[in-house]
């Protein structure tokens, strides 16, 4: 949302992100797609290399895009056993509106919901 | 193709596969008039950063009590900033990678590289944080009519040309 709003105002934008879903879905002018968790778009801490080459990508594509809506795919693993980069990109404890929702939860996914972007 | 709901858990994966975003309109469209080398480029994320010596933390105390609502502000960021002086306020995300390497998610240190190279014209002086929890059901619009726009005529005053967005 921010994205649209931002290259509606001028701006060449490029979006980093682990979920190209919403990207597509939305319509964004310039996404680099990451298979990382959430929290860490460029890379693990520490690793240089891999947060150069994230944002080498990124560069790349904000120059050569010639049209909106281009997303390209990086789809370097990421190095980590599944259940446990799963577990540990979320906060030590669930998020407010989790607590809230936790006992609803099952009625919320039969839910189909429409938000205004 | 990048699997978007890997990390997600089965639960919430299943609640956003039945949201739709409604759309209004083409996808805007500002093409690059001039080579990455003569750009100045900012940086947009929703990662919760603040400068800890001169700016409150995003409401998380609010969120807490009012779990529907998420703080729709925003922080500049100066980019000569060193790591150590930049918080991190999100209730959302587990904070440490961000904590031990600012670069996972706000790599200025990267970019100002890439600008002694001549690969980027320039950084910004400012870079923006927002705080990616915006409400429940999502209300991305507070930040369209409130902070949105003073970010827009600070990147224009600054004579920004391109950002780079790192949401979380």
């Amino acid at each position: 949302m921010l994205a649209r709003f931002f290259e509606a105002q001028g701006f060449a934008t490029l979006l980093i992100t682990n979920m190209p879903y919403w990207a597509e879905k939305i319509g964004v002018p310039r996404t680099l797609a990451v298979e990382h968790p959430f929290g860490q778009p460029l890379g693990k801490p520490g690793d240089g290399q891999r947060q150069r080459q994230v944002l080498l990508q990124a560069l790349t594509l904000l120059e050569q895009a010639q049209q909106p809506g281009q997303i390209w795919q990086d789809e370097t693993p990421w190095e980590e056993d599944l259940e446990e980069a799963i577990r540990n990109w979320q906060p030590l404890r669930p998020s407010p509106i989790i607590r809230y929702l936790q006992p609803r939860i099952r009625d919320l996914i039969r839910h189909k919901g429409q938000f205004r972007v | 193709m990048v699997d978007s709901f890997k990390f997600l858990p089965r639960l919430i994966a299943a609640f956003y596969r039945n949201q739709q975003p409604l759309v209004e309109g083409e996808i805007p469209w500002t093409p690059l008039t001039k080579p990455l080398s003569q750009c100045k480029l900012s940086l947009i994320t929703t990662a919760g950063l603040y400068c800890k010596d001169d700016q409150p933390p995003f409401d998380t105390e609010r969120e807490q009590k009012e779990p529907t609502w998420g703080d729709a502000s925003y922080r500049s960021i100066p980019t000569d900033r060193s790591p150590d002086q930049i918080g991190l306020s999100h209730l959302h995300i587990n904070p440490q990678p961000i904590l031990q390497d600012l670069n996972v998610v706000f790599p200025i240190q990267h970019l100002r590289e890439l600008a002694a190279k001549g690969r980027i014209g320039s950084l910004a002086a400012q870079a923006y944080s927002f705080m990616g929890y915006q409400g429940f059901p999502p209300n991305p619009r507070a930040w369209l009519e409130t902070s949105a726009p003073q970010v827009a005529a600070a990147l224009h005053e600054e004579g920004v040309d391109g950002l780079l967005l790192t949401p979380v």
